[in-house]
């Protein structure tokens, strides 16, 4: 019996619990004028209207409720909106609608892996499968309220509704404003009396409801069932599910796709770069906020500008190790485009990060000092504003015999702590002895030197003159003959005495071929040159 | 008879009003101070370049003056520190620094840009740029050295750096913790200078009559502020090093 009993006990362990379905509507109606106003918020306070379609023929088709106020409707033209005083028109931008489309379902779908998306008009909803997530996020009614407070930090104005009916939640999020939840086997009496115009109709059933005096779905679910899909068909029964809450659905997931990126359309061309960078600001912000809900920073961020004259600008800023600090990558993005600013005032501009693990180094105890990285960043970008792009960084040797040759990289730090650990036993060899020196003149300068047998005794730079005391060479160099950067020259190291008793070791080049050696016998006045000086 | 420490106190009580502690010697704070590797300068400078302070190494062309702070710089670079050159004339030579034992990645190379005018506004140009670039650096920190290459540029231009700057520079060098070394041809910094080397050339160290193989220095000390004051001991005022040419080390492996 004991043994019966545990195994009873296993069975309704295992036994899977049985959550009701559970739905969440989130509606977003005007998308289009949401979309405009997200990233502007001194816009909130107008009468707004969102017009579509090619000049002249443009109508308006979102507007808000400052808007509505004044007498605007939907479907008015531009001469009669422009005809209503304080109404500000704003054109409709597909790719500003994109942008704030990807941002509301990714919002919302740090609430449930699981949502479909579907579109009304102007209004864009998102339905999530919210059922289980009780322990997650609290009751729906906490849910909800947390949901629609992400929404807004995005800058979306929503309405949500939560029902175990996806068209119920559907229809009654789309109807009502703020949070609304409804309770189990109350769909039909929630419901009740939402217009009727809220189910698609076909124009046919439209007028034959309008005809019965039909204009609620309560009304539309007290009709009996039988005597109405005799009448208006087959769809008919769909009609009547949907006014009780009880229409079945297969829901269809969609999977967000994660892309920071933001858009901002401009009404008109801005040349000024402080109100460029203020807009850039409120796009770092979101992009901030979106990368940090996934515990990511930002490892680049890409500008991308329209320009008026049809002219494309884009620039990245890569930061040495990805960061979420606004200021800091608003900084960069100053100095960037302080450093390369456009040639024409900016139409549009797209800000695109790249995400990059969290900006969390590992310090050392006994570590050296080192930069810190965000600060260096900012240096560094500060001092290519004042000494040029390719003028500050580290050099790297090029693998070549050619004499002075090398590239300049970019300075960075990120390597150096991970280095240290691996070299911390093994130091690098240092040199035994000090070594010369070399000072590069760039570029060289040239020298009237005399010969005698062949070998240097003296040279003049300017209006000085060196006695030579030593002469060491010629050391014979030259390389890449089969291509036009070529080089064949002979150096010479000298030691010499100027007249006022100074004295110097320095490299002489000459970069004269041996075809003309015969023209250089006692002065070469043009292929000496004083290439550098040891110090 | 008074004891020693009574008599002193007795002067020094006499003389109160016009030597306050006349016969006390004043504390001294023991100076942090990393060695450039070369023994010579090691034992004239007591050790090394001081951290946090700034050291001029002036002298004339061939002295020996930009040897002697690669050389710092690689002893830093070894220690895995940052180190940052601010050329204002861009004559710094990458391969002798990598042939001086430099790791190259641990440096910030700042190339003063060659502008388009007259030389001599070029020049101040230059000044400005890497005055403004040295400033930087010393703001943002982490940098175990910072080298300013004034060593090309006419001194008439070096004397007209405000003492307000350098002064600025002495207090960022010695928040940061950095090693501000100065190339010039002649001291610009006066006293917001702790060390200044006076380099100059001395002879070639020739063993070979076809090969440059070397060349030696000489170095004087011309102001130490930190260094500490043994009564009995006198320092030697100057010194001599000798450097060899990169080619030599490779003759001898």
């Amino acid at each position: 019996m004991g043994s019966l009993r545990i195994l009873g006990k296993r069975e309704t362990r295992m036994k899977p619990e049985s959550n009701p379905q559970l739905y969440a509507c989130v509606h977003a109606p005007e998308f289009p004028l949401q979309a405009l106003r997200r990233l502007r918020p001194e816009l909130h306070s107008e009468a707004l209207a969102i017009l579509e379609g090619r000049p002249p023929i443009e109508t308006v088709c979102s507007l808000n409720t400052h808007a509505l106020k004044k007498g605007t409707t939907r479907g008015m033209t531009r001469l009669e909106a422009e005809s209503i005083d304080g109404l500000r028109l704003l054109a409709r931008s597909e790719e500003c609608e994109s942008a704030a489309r990807s941002i509301f379902l990714e919002s919302a779908a740090n609430f449930s892996p699981r949502m479909e998306a579907s579109c009304h008009g102007t209004s864009r909803s998102c339905i999530l499968d919210i059922t289980g997530t009780v322990r997650l996020f609290g009751p729906p009614e906490m849910l909800a309220e947390r949901l629609r407070t992400a929404l807004a930090a995005a800058g979306f104005r929503v309405s949500i509704a939560v029902s175990a009916n996806f068209h119920a939640a559907r229809l009654k999020a789309a109807a009502s404003r703020g949070i609304t939840v409804i309770p189990p086997a109350q769909e039909a009496a929630s419901l009740a009396r939402l217009p009727i115009a809220l189910l698609d109709l076909a124009p046919d059933h439209a007028e034959t409801f309008a005809t019965w005096g039909i204009q609620t779905l309560g009304a539309l679910a007290a009709l009996p069932p039988v005597e109405l899909i005799a009448r208006l068909g087959v769809h008919a029964e769909e009609l009547h599910h949907l006014a009780c809450g009880s229409l079945s659905h297969t829901f269809q997931p969609i999977e967000a796709e994660f892309s920071l990126k933001e858009f901002m359309d401009f009404e008109t061309p801005v040349d000024q770069s402080d109100s460029l960078l203020f807009v850039a600001a409120r796009m770092i912000d979101c992009l901030v906020a979106r990368a940090s809900a996934r515990a990511l920073s930002l490892a680049s961020l890409e500008m991308h500008m329209m320009l008026a004259g049809g002219q494309q600008y884009r620039r990245i800023v890569r930061p040495a190790i990805p960061a979420t600090d606004r200021k800091f990558l608003l900084k960069l993005l100053q100095l960037e485009i302080a450093a390369h600013p456009p040639q024409a005032p900016v139409q549009s501009l797209t800000l695109t990060a790249e995400a990059g693990q969290s900006s969390q180094m590992q310090l050392g105890l006994f570590a050296p000092q080192m930069p810190e990285p965000s600060r260096l960043d900012v240096t560094i970008a500060r001092l290519k504003a004042i000494a040029g792009e390719d003028r500050v960084g580290s050099p790297v040797l090029e693998d070549t015999h050619r004499p002075g040759s090398f590239r300049m990289e970019n300075f960075s730090i990120a390597g150096h702590a991970a280095q240290h650990a691996h070299t911390a036993s093994t130091p690098c060899a240092a040199p035994s002895t000090q070594r010369m020196v070399l000072r590069r003149m760039r570029p060289p300068v040239p020298v009237r030197v005399e010969l005698q047998a062949m070998k240097p005794v003296a040279f003049r730079e300017n209006e000085r003159c060196f006695k030579i005391t030593a002469a060491y060479g010629p050391w014979k160099t030259s390389g890449n003959w089969w291509s036009t950067d070529g080089w064949n020259a002979e150096e010479w190291d000298i030691l010499a005495e100027s007249t006022d008793g100074a004295s110097i070791a320095c490299l002489l080049v000459n970069s004269t071929e041996s075809d003309n050696a015969e023209a250089t016998l006692h002065y070469n006045l043009t292929n000496w040159q004083l290439e550098a000086i040891y110090d | 008879m008074p004891s020693a420490t009574a008599l002193r106190l007795q002067i020094e009580h006499a003389l109160e009003r016009r030597f306050p502690a006349a016969l006390t010697p004043t504390p001294r704070t023991i100076r942090d101070c990393a060695a450039t590797g070369i023994p010579a300068v090691d034992k004239l400078l007591d050790g090394g370049f001081p951290v946090g302070a700034i050291s001029e190494i002036t002298g004339p062309a061939s002295s020996g003056r930009t040897s002697l702070a690669l050389s710092f710089l690689a002893q830093r670079s070894q220690e895995e520190r940052v180190c940052a050159w601010v050329d204002a004339d861009d004559t710094f030579d990458p391969e002798s620094a990598a042939a001086g034992g430099m790791d190259l990645q641990k440096l910030l190379w700042i190339r003063c840009r060659t502008t388009s005018g007259p030389a001599n506004t070029n020049s101040l140009a230059h000044l400005e740029q890497a005055l403004r670039a040295t400033d930087l650096l010393l703001q943002a920190g982490g940098f175990g050295a910072l080298v300013l290459d004034l060593a090309a540029a006419p001194p008439e231009n070096g004397y007209r750096i405000p003492l307000t700057t350098w002064f600025r520079f002495r207090q960022a060098a010695d928040r940061t913790r950095c090693s501000l070394l100065v190339l010039a041809r002649s001291p610009l910094a006066q006293s917001s200078a702790a060390v200044v080397l006076e380099c100059a050339p001395a002879c070639s160290a020739t063993r070979s009559q076809t090969v440059l193989t070397g060349y030696s220095y000489q170095l004087r000390s011309g102001r130490q502020r930190f260094a500490p004051t043994i009564s009995g001991e006198r320092k030697p005022p100057a010194s001599t090093w000798a450097a060899s040419a990169s080619w030599e080390r490779e003759k001898r492996a």
